[in-house]
């Protein structure tokens, strides 16, 4: 079947790169995109820098506009989905479509009761309001110290502000393994943030507007400021009796197909990994390269390549410029390719510099694609241009 | 076309030049260069797509 109307549900860049797609791939038919957004697809990454900081405002973060004849409709969130009719239900009514793509992304994960006002950083909009309640605080408290709550934290204390980090595990350590998770943190500290260890998670206290966490052992920090960084959550409650798989996301095969002529793309998705298990990968070059390797089955099915993941992570934070390629939590020791973390710029590879399985390199002027030709069997796993 | 970078916004990720290697190229810091002062029509698609995928929004399209 020739496909007129694809219908693509989602406003971030996955929905964007999807869009790109079909129109690199020649697509000539109609494409409309269905965003809950208030804003044309943007950037979340410098929502916890530049946007935070009031250096950057939306038109530092919007990506390049679509093209004049793609049909976008914003502040538009599709409520439900008929498989069998092609149908997307909107509150604006049903949209019909030959083919669809999912990219309806996360929301922040919160740990406050509905009685508070949990804040968290996800949208502009959040990325506003933390500008401005960071202007009128002297503390600031940050829930969870992965990447965003690490690198919030880092904003905040640029902005002079005392900060403290709770976490049930040592910040950054099962994302870029202890070696590496010790130095920012170290960093960090340096810069004075407080980084505190609560095994068993915190409970936020104070209503409406969280202002201390309890620990399980009762106890207390305060701050002016407390920030939730706790993880995402996949918006696919709107798919819940459609049909579509779901497992802690829409599940996807190895060419992101979900029933026939629909496919999935970013952070909504979760894919076997190598192991067999189901697992969500909610990173910026995920989303891109998933969107791109939907749209390409969605056009050619079976004749599309399988969708490799290449696995490029990094964090900017402290002055520290982290690139990752590789499964996250690399583990043990890291053999030293270049420089030295002491000296401020290192290329490390786990488990070792003969087969690398990860590479990270700390303020080291290596390009990410230079990174991922360095890992063992890359030729087997880079996906077709 | 032409295609404006902001290098001071650069961060190196390469996602451009991964979509677009006739566009852009990253140099030796790892910073953007836009390779084409006026992009050839035959590449104007791509430079667009390059610059889409930029994470920090550092490029920018202008005809």
């Amino acid at each position: 079947m020739s496909l007129r109307e694809v219908v693509v549900v989602g406003g971030s860049i996955a929905a964007l790169t999807a869009v790109e797609t079909l129109r690199m791939e020649d697509f000539d038919g109609r494409i409309t995109v269905l965003s809950d957004e208030e804003l044309p697809p943007y950037t979340r990454v410098p929502l916890s820098k530049g946007v935070l900081a009031g250096r950057e405002s939306a038109d530092d973060v919007v990506l390049a506009p679509l093209a004049d004849e793609v049909d976008l409709h914003l502040r538009t969130p599709a409520t439900g989905l008929d498989l069998e009719a092609q149908t997307v239900l909107t509150p604006d009514g049903p949209v019909r479509y030959d083919g669809l793509v999912i990219a309806t992304g996360a929301r922040a994960r919160r740990i406050g009761t509905p009685g508070q006002s949990e804040r968290v950083l996800r949208s502009y909009e959040d990325g506003l309001r933390l500008r401005d309640d960071l202007r009128r605080v002297s503390s600031v408290l940050v829930v969870g110290g992965g990447f965003l709550g690490m690198e919030i934290a880092s904003t905040a204390r640029e902005l002079g502000r005392d900060v403290t980090v709770v976490d049930l595990a040592p910040p950054l350590d099962r994302l870029l393994g202890t070696t590496v998770g010790r130095h920012v943190r170290a960093v960090a500290e340096r810069a004075g943030v407080h980084i505190v260890l609560a095994h068993g998670g915190v409970r936020l206290l104070g209503e409406p507007t969280p202002t201390a966490v309890e620990t399980p052992d009762g106890h207390r920090l305060e701050a002016d400021l407390v920030i939730s960084a706790v993880g995402d959550l996949p918006n696919a409650e709107w798919l819940a009796g459609s049909g579509v798989p779901l497992s802690g996301g829409i599940v996807v095969d190895e060419r992101c197909r979900v029933s026939p002529y629909v496919v999935a793309a970013g952070d909504v998705t979760v894919m076997a990994t190598d192991d067999g298990a189901l697992a969500r990968t909610p990173s910026w070059t995920n989303a891109v390269e998933q969107a791109r390797a939907a749209v390409r089955s969605l056009l050619h099915g079976d004749d599309a390549p399988e969708y490799r993941p290449s696995r490029y992570f990094w964090t900017e934070q402290f002055g520290l410029d982290v690139k990752m390629v590789g499964p996250l939590d690399p583990q043990g020791q890291p053999a030293v390719l270049d420089g030295s973390l002491d000296a401020g710029s290192a290329l490390l590879a786990w488990p070792d510099a003969a087969t690398p399985r990860q590479v990270v390199a700390v303020n080291h002027h290596t390009p990410p694609a230079k990174l991922k030709r360095m890992l063992t069997g890359a030729r087997r796993t880079q996906l077709p241009a | 076309m032409q295609v404006h970078a902001d290098r001071d916004k650069c961060e190196g990720h390469g996602l451009c030049a991964d979509v677009a290697p006739e566009v852009f190229e990253l140099d030796d810091d790892a910073v953007v260069v836009v390779l084409h002062e006026q992009v050839p029509s035959a590449l104007e698609r791509k430079a667009e797509a390059g610059a889409r995928v930029c994470p920090v929004a550092a490029l920018r399209v202008s005809t």
